[in-house]
């Protein structure tokens, strides 16, 4: 045995160890009934050509590798951007427990969701009965300011009515009559984690404006994030930049204090949020402001409907996308952009131009939430990066248009394709066909990177198996400035790695670059 | 849904007739399989124990017919570990849309599905497993499956357990029906031996099965079937051919355990390798029972002397550990085997356990919690975050050992913390794995960074003096 207490090793190593090797070998020969090695190997060739590619992107019924997730972890998602708000997901339980484990997995913190626990019986019987008791449950037991429901698949299938349920569970003194219970219908047949979030931030809007008139337009913009896991980082230093700016405004779903608690030997349940009467005063606001269109088409509808100036952006990266940013803010609030920013937009650029020759003709395949996707794609064209693949999941058609459009604006978007629906397995083909040089995504793309031998930069999310990412921006100048420094580690690590063996490659090995 | 029904009560009866324990068959259900109470904290789904039960049977593919997130929410999120196959980690399923569900095409849907994965894959088997969503809108996956089986000539298994049918446990014993009803006794081996062994419930986390192995390969025991961790298609169809079965997550597999021994006459015992007197009690009694079935004798007298040697090793590298650990404070959430064999092992060590939870565990289980703990007041149900961070406090923990979703109540308790479920990075099974676990448990604590952690700023500490 390679064990020693001197020198214990991590499973890792261990089982690198030639008794391991052994044992784990005769595994193989005696019960699985290999294939000889040459049809193994000949089929992973084949896996890697054009004529798979081509059945593969003909999947019709079958998903594989999928990259996204589905409308009540949005939901939840954006429920936990409330002052003292407990989100509870009408439907079986099962669900939830995906949901916290996602959540807590990326932002290596707790996460509280209840559920209504719904059995077979609520099947037949529809949930009314879970509503009542779970809504006075999570009353007694988690003590919040306002309780936020989504519904899972199953209730949505049985078709139970939440606003009748609720209305039924305060008659029935599971929780004052005058306590906040938002809610959303979130079917995850249909959409995504980011509709799940659209509606729930826009249920919370109608629970506190509904039936209220806008009083005279203060002069403050409603600022609405979207589903983020870069949250954290991204809230604080787009406080920062309008702070700088002198603007008023109020962020309307703010998670990044609830997923970013400090060890001070309290537990928090709830931390941070925009605060119930903070909702209740955006309803005056002259503008809202979305950081990401697509998690948030319903939302900004219904703040034009109630008298809102309302427009949005694609997750603002980089550049030219910040540039916009902010000067619509300038524009909306009559405030100058400051000095201060000015030189932090310069030492961007100046960062940019540094190091343009190690980034000018690089080849990418990015995927994620179509706003991500969107925006990394352009600020990858600023860099002169081709993005050669872009995929996204949850994409629509008329995500894949506006890509188009993208694309066609600049000269490096020219052989870039654009793949909405599709999955990760169906990147892998696009890898192997047509390579590029840099991958980028959540961690979910390891697998693709160990296949194609495409260098991984780990963005958005989730992101399981790096650490603490999502404490810093990826929105502004600073943002941008982290971005290129990410993408730039990664192409030097590789090259490095590439380059290091003495004698064969090292004649590239250089100290200096 | 009516055939659905009567399989839960199926599995229900099962586990109402579970035996030992001085319970009613009433309480023992209440135990096993009670649904949470809506708006408390929650578990996972019956989906969920029965894909957790099964995914690790690696040259499977594993499609899951439902909407896509349940799914897609959860893929590869546990560590067993496989020696071959990759097959198991890649997600395999029907997304069902809205226009599938109102149209009626989900069966349809699940048959191309099927036939999808076959032409791309090659697969030992394909396991089909039903959802909330499908189990409710009636798609039968029996009949799929059938249909499926007999056009592409490849085991086709449908796993019936629905989220909303019940807890995480209930799906374990659901998966251990569709393994009984559609795939073991389906293969016959070629030389089955007086030596062979099943271990059930057995998931290979980190690797963790392979530190008992060789200890088993020493004794020339043969594991024909270890399910579901690390096993492959064939070991499971051809598992009725051993000679005998130890069960390892008692709640997993041991109602499927019980039907084996009334089916195939393969007799049982539950055990666990965790800790030292418990690996080598798990080896006597496999001998025992093999020699019962008619191994050569000598078997036990030489499980004897490894015993003896391994311990003996064993304690000697402990040595290290043990002044550093002796009298520290853990307390245990984690629940099914773990809360009362992981107990023992600690204590073995010289560490006091100022409490065990016993979510997830058998009466069996908590039989045995009881037995080894003696005090009543250390046993706790599962307890909602905030209760669990001030029981830490309380009882003044040096550390928790608890799975993934409750790692930070204990960090934010300034209180260090270690892995012992699914996510864990190190195993802990067999006499290697206990000094593996001394060790992980010295490091924790002993980390210079939690004095950092617990003081306050410098400068408040000078406003104080
Ligand atoms: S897809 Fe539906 S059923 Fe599945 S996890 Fe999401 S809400 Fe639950
Ligand atoms: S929908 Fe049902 S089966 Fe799917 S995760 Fe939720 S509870 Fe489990």
């Amino acid at each position: 045995m390679p064990q020693s207490a001197e020198k214990a090793l991590d499973h890792a190593p261990l089982f690198c160890e030639p008794e391991y090797r052994q044992m784990l070998a005769e595994k193989k020969l005696n019960f699985e009934c290999p294939h000889p090695d040459q049809v193994v190997s000949d089929q992973r060739e084949f896996t890697k050509s054009w004529k798979y590619r081509e059945k593969n992107l003909a999947r019709q019924a079958l998903v594989v590798n999928p990259a996204k997730a589905c409308q009540p972890l949005g939901a939840v998602f954006a429920a936990a951007g409330f002052e003292r708000t407990m989100s509870f997901v009408h439907g079986s339980q099962g669900c939830v427990a995906y949901y916290r484990s996602h959540l807590s997995r990326h932002f290596k913190e707790p996460s509280s969701v209840v559920s209504s626990s719904m059995t077979e019986d609520a099947a037949v019987f529809g949930g009314l009965k879970n509503m009542v008791d779970g809504l006075a449950n999570t009353y007694k037991l988690y003590n919040p300011k306002m309780i936020a429901v989504s519904t899972t698949c199953m209730a949505e299938v049985i078709g139970d009515d939440l606003h009748g349920f609720i209305e039924n569970a305060k008659s029935e003194g599971s929780v004052p009559r005058d306590f906040d219970v938002p809610f959303a219908h979130t079917p995850a047949f249909v959409g995504s984690h980011v509709d799940g979030y659209d509606s729930m931030v826009k249920g919370v809007l109608e629970n506190f404006w509904k039936g209220t008139a806008r009083t005279e337009a203060t002069a403050t913009i409603n600022i609405i994030p979207g589903f983020d896991g870069f949250c954290v980082g991204n809230n604080r230093e787009l406080k920062r930049l309008l702070d700088l700016m002198q603007v008023n405004y109020m962020f309307i779903q703010d998670a990044s204090d609830q997923f970013d608690t400090p060890s001070d030997g309290n537990f928090r349940m709830y931390d941070g949020g925009t605060s119930i009467n903070d909702v209740k005063a955006a309803l005056n606001a002259e503008w809202t402001l979305s950081l990401q269109y697509y998690n948030t088409r319903k939302t900004l509808d219904y703040c034009r409907d109630v008298g809102q100036a309302a427009t949005s952006f694609h997750y603002p990266l980089g550049v030219e996308a910040t540039d916009e940013l902010l000067m619509v803010i300038s524009e909306i609030s009559g405030r100058e952009i400051p000095e201060a920013i000015r030189l932090e937009r310069g030492r961007l650029i100046d960062a940019m131009a540094d190091s343009q020759a190690w980034l000018y003709g690089k080849k990418y395949a990015i995927y994620g939430d179509p706003d991500f996707v969107y925006a990394m794609a352009r600020f990858i064209m600023e860099t002169g990066g081709e993005p050669t693949h872009c995929l996204a999941t949850n994409g629509t058609s008329a995500w894949e248009d506006e890509m188009k459009e993208l694309l066609a604006s600049s000269p490096f978007g020219k052989n870039a394709q654009v793949w909405p629906g599709k999955d990760l397995w169906a990147l892998r083909s696009l890898l192997f066909t047509e390579p590029v040089d840099l991958l980028i995504g959540n961690s979910y793309g390891k697998y693709l990177e160990r296949d194609t031998g495409t260098p991984l930069v780990r963005l958005m999310f989730p992101i399981f198996d790096r650490h603490h990412h999502h404490r810093f921006p990826l929105m502004g100048y600073q943002g941008g400035l982290r971005l290129l420094t990410a993408i730039l580690d990664k192409i030097f690590d590789n090259l490095d790695r590439e380059t290091m063996h003495a004698g064969v490659t090292d004649y590239s090995y250089d100290l200096t670059r | 849904m009516s055939s659905l029904n009567a399989k839960n009560k199926d599995a229900f009866h099962e586990l109402a007739s579970e035996k030992s324990g001085s319970k009613g068959p009433k309480a023992r259900l209440r135990n096993c399989a009670r649904p949470m109470a809506p708006g408390t904290a929650v578990g996972g789904c019956a989906f969920d124990g029965a894909k957790v039960a099964l995914q690790p049977i690696t040259d499977v593919a594993h499609l899951i017919h439902a909407p896509l997130a349940c799914e897609g929410n959860s893929w590869d999120n546990r560590g067993a570990a496989s020696s071959g196959p990759t097959l198991w980690r890649t997600s395999f399923t029907t997304d069902l849309t809205e226009i599938d569900i109102v149209m009626g095409h989900s069966e349809r849907k699940l048959f191309k599905a099927i036939r999808e994965i076959k032409d791309g894959y090659a697969p030992a088997a394909i396991f089909v497993y039903s959802t909330c969503v499908t189990a409710m809108i009636g798609d039968d996956i029996d009949v799929v499956c059938k249909r499926a089986t007999d056009e592409f000539a490849l085991p086709v298994v449908p796993v019936n357990a629905p989220g909303f049918v019940g807890s995480k446990n209930l799906g374990n014993k659901l998966a251990g029906e569709a393994l009984l009803k559609h795939v073991i006794g389906t293969v016959e081996p070629d030389e089955p031996g007086l030596c062979d062994i099943n271990i059930l419930g057995e998931f290979n986390l980190s690797g963790e099965f392979w530190q008992v192995k060789p200890l088993l390969d020493k004794l020339g025991v043969r594991v024909r079937a270890c399910i579901p961790g690390d096993a492959r298609y064939l070991q499971v169809a051809s598992a009725h051919r051993s000679r005998a079965a130890m069960t390892v997550c008692s709640t997993a597999f041991v109602a499927l355990a019980r039907k084996m021994q009334e089916r195939w006459d393969i007799p049982f015992f539950e055990g666990s390798f965790y800790g030292i007197s418990g690996t080598s009690e798990a080896l006597r009694r496999i001998a025992d029972l093999l020699v019962k079935k008619g191994a050569d004798p000598s078997l036990l007298h030489r499980t004897e002397i490894l015993v003896a040697e391994e311990e003996e090793k064993v304690w000697k590298r402990l040595e290290a550990y043990r002044p550093r650990l002796e009298g520290k404070r853990v307390l245990l959430n984690t629940g099914g085997v773990k809360s009362w064999s992981v107990v023992h092992a600690l204590m073995e060590i010289g560490m006091e356990i100022v409490g065990t939870s016993v979510k997830k565990s058998t009466l069996e289980d908590r039989e045995r919690v009881k037995q080894t703990l003696k005090e009543e007041n250390l046993v706790f149900e599962s307890m909602s975050p905030r209760e669990l961070f001030s029981l830490l406090l309380e009882r003044k923990a040096d550390i928790m050992l608890s799975g993934g979703r409750t790692q930070y109540i204990a960090l934010k308790a300034k209180l260090p913390w270690l892995d012992i479920n699914q996510e864990r990075h190190h195993a802990y099974a067999g006499y290697e794995g206990m000094v593996q676990l001394a060790r992980q448990i010295d490091l924790a604590i002993h980390n210079p960074m939690w004095p950092q952690v617990r003081e306050p700023a410098p400068w408040e500490q000078a406003l104080v003096v």
